[in-house]
């Protein structure tokens, strides 16, 4: 009981995740190059939760 | 203001394209969220990893929801406005760097409609994501942990939101300021934490500071905070905001020469 609901409660959290590293992933697609190789990147967006998509929007797009 | 508006749409397509139009609000929905759920199965969590020796009872007070929402808040105080300052901290510096400066500065341009396109996309989307989150947290805290007062939770919003907006105004004044954008999330970050801190070390000594919203947001779930000193703090943080963005104009017309090709 307990576990069910806590996964519904995640629900939205995981959708949210999911959202932001497809985002980041089709940014990567798109972009002619960024900081850092891109394979590398792409690892860091699948891998590491939440953190790793914002890392690549902040560090790895070169907007700067 | 024809030009702020071409500006502004300028702004908007660039936040729609490098995705701070989603990431942003991202971020602080995810730490509305995870907050009530984390506080809520605290001791659960605690029992699958804390490898506590057999037989050992904690006792964890529930939270009030109130205290929820205040926890939200040292979220977004801490990690929240790391993210705005690393979102923002590029947005007239790395402007210059990347030559899209350039462009602009090689045209008719007035500084005061660049400037403040840029504070407005920076703020409207500051404060999306600041309500978003909160009201996300709001849901799951209501969910878990039982109801808040709503004028309670818009008026704990609202004072929130006027210390975002100056911190959003520092961002973009340094960003203005430096050569480039670290060295621009550094002087923000500097001077946010250092004001908190003589703040915090030395802040007995006056009620009317910016950096008081936070407990000012923070007192309206109780019995609310002294309204004088409410009115002239807020009072005082939309001057410093104003003082800012003047001297953000000027900055940004003085160093567009700056400008690398």
């Amino acid at each position: 009981m307990e576990e069910s609901k806590l996964l519904l409660l995640l629900l939205p959290v995981l959708l949210i995740q999911l959202g932001l590293m497809i985002f980041a992933l089709i940014d990567l697609i798109k972009i002619p190059y960024t900081n850092g190789p891109k394979w590398m990147w792409g690892v860091i967006i699948v891998v590491v939760n939440i953190i790793g998509p914002i890392l690549y929007f902040v560090v790895g797009r070169r907007n700067y | 203001m024809n030009q702020f508006g071409v500006l502004l749409k300028k702004e908007w397509r660039e936040n729609l394209r490098n995705y701070k139009l989603f990431w942003i609000p991202a971020v602080f929905i995810l730490l509305g969220i995870t907050e009530p759920v984390s506080n809520y199965f605290l001791p659960q969590i605690l029992d699958s990893v804390g490898n506590l020796p057999e037989g050992t009872i904690m006792e964890f007070p529930v939270p009030e929801p109130e205290q929820v929402m205040v926890a939200i808040m040292g979220q977004y105080q801490l990690l929240g406005l790391l993210v705005l300052v690393l979102a923002y901290m590029g947005t007239i510096a790395g402007e210059r760097k990347s030559g899209t400066a350039t462009l602009l500065y090689a045209r008719p341009l007035s500084f005061k409609a660049y400037f403040m396109s840029k504070w407005m996309m920076a703020s409207i989307i500051a404060l999306l994501s600041v309500w978003l989150g909160f009201l996300a947290g709001y849901y799951y805290t209501y969910l878990l942990f039982g109801s808040i007062d709503l004028m309670d939770l818009i008026r704990f919003g609202f004072t929130y939101s006027f210390w975002i907006l100056l911190v959003v105004t520092v961002v973009l004044v340094a960003s203005a300021l430096m050569p480039n954008a670290g060295l621009a999330a550094a002087v923000s970050l500097g001077v946010i934490v250092i004001s908190q801190l003589v703040d915090g070390l030395l802040g007995a000594y006056w009620p009317v500071s910016p950096l008081k919203l936070t407990a000012y947001a923070a007192a309206w779930f109780e019995n609310g905070p002294d309204l004088a000193d409410f009115w002239w703090t807020a009072g005082t943080t939309v001057l410093l905001i104003a003082l800012l963005l003047v001297l953000g104009i000027y900055i940004s017309s003085r160093k567009a020469a700056s400008t690398k090709i």
